[in-house]
């Protein structure tokens, strides 16, 4: 084994460690400024989700159009540019979310639970930052049901047999 | 506690922004329930649902997405007037929900129950099909956004007015 002085085999180990880990870095750093982002847009405020869905504030509204909008300016001109991701070095990759069967049933389902928490997916996590209690309630919710998907979902891919799902 | 929000346009002018950033730093489109799956994949290695095809790798950068979002919201919390506190105060939902503290929290985790497994049903959550999928133009990601917000609006509407 090679013996290197402490601070030699420190150093490398920390330029290995992040050249390894570069891009969960990367997302880290984007999954804080999208946590930042939605709180300030108002996305974590109770009262905003109900406001628009009673149609008396529009806040949350203004937000996704003028997001979309952006964005799509923006698809368009890194689609148009052929601009090459930095944590991969390959073009920009733009798959796209195909339709499967119970896509309508799950995004009723989803609607529900949404005005029954004010939450998303994603702006559950932020809500525990900003120290709000329920979105922990929220937050165990949001793992029963994934978890309970990938149950149902092993248990039909092992033929249907509760003893095969989970061995 | 009161966070400060700022204008419509300009929230949206910012996620835009950080939409096309995450594409252009990541090379793919962001998202957050799939991340969910990932938090799954690692409670249970008897699930194999959870084990293969976009989950073979649970410590993936998706993972590392979600544990940053509530960093997030601390550092939005901290440019708040009043001090970071816990707070179990629903604003104007106080009116409808359950009075008692533990029927709120069940209201709460069958909520979140229904966003988990209806996220997974239709593939993404409001980021991935409303705003990423919106900003890609791809049917299916408008149709399901569209089911969302419709969903979401009937049943509020049932919710504060029935």
């Amino acid at each position: 084994m090679h013996k290197f002085p402490l601070l030699k085999s420190a150093k490398l180990f920390l330029i290995s460690f992040s050249f390894v880990y570069r891009s969960n870095f990367l997302a880290l750093l984007m999954g804080v400024m999208f946590g930042f982002l939605m709180s300030h847009a108002g996305a974590t405020t109770y009262d905003y989700h109900a406001k628009m869905f009673l149609m008396i504030d529009f806040q949350l509204m203004e937000v996704i159009a003028t997001a979309v909008i952006v964005s799509m300016i923006g698809v368009f001109l890194l689609k148009k540019f052929h601009i090459r991701a930095i944590s991969t070095g390959a073009e920009v990759d733009f798959v796209k979310k195909p339709y499967q069967s119970g896509l309508i049933t799950g995004a009723f389902l989803f609607g529900i639970g949404w005005a029954m928490t004010a939450s998303c997916p994603g702006t559950v996590p932020a809500m525990i930052g900003e120290g709000k209690v329920g979105a922990l309630f929220v937050l165990a919710g949001l793992l029963l049901g994934t978890m309970a998907f990938g149950v149902l979902q092993t248990f039909i891919a092992h033929n249907k047999s509760i003893s095969d799902t989970f061995k | 506690m009161e966070i400060v929000v700022w204008a419509g346009w300009l929230g949206g002018l910012a996620i835009g922004g950080f939409v096309i950033l995450h594409f252009w730093l990541m090379g793919k489109p962001a998202g957050c329930s799939t991340g969910y799956g990932n938090v799954c994949g690692l409670l249970s290695k008897k699930l194999t649902y959870y084990r293969q095809g976009e989950y073979s790798n649970p410590n993936n950068t998706k993972l590392w997405f979600l544990i940053g979002i509530p960093l997030g919201g601390f550092l939005s919390a901290m440019s708040s007037p009043e001090p970071w506190h816990l707070t179990f105060d629903m604003g104007m939902y106080e009116t409808i929900l359950p009075q008692s503290e533990a029927a709120k929290a069940l209201w709460l985790v069958f909520g979140g129950m229904l966003l988990g497994f209806g996220a997974r049903l239709a593939g993404a959550c409001t980021t991935g099909h409303a705003l990423v999928g919106g900003a890609m133009m791809n049917p299916p990601s408008l149709l399901a956004g569209f089911v969302f917000f419709l969903s979401a609006m009937l049943t509020t509407q049932l919710l504060f007015n029935f």
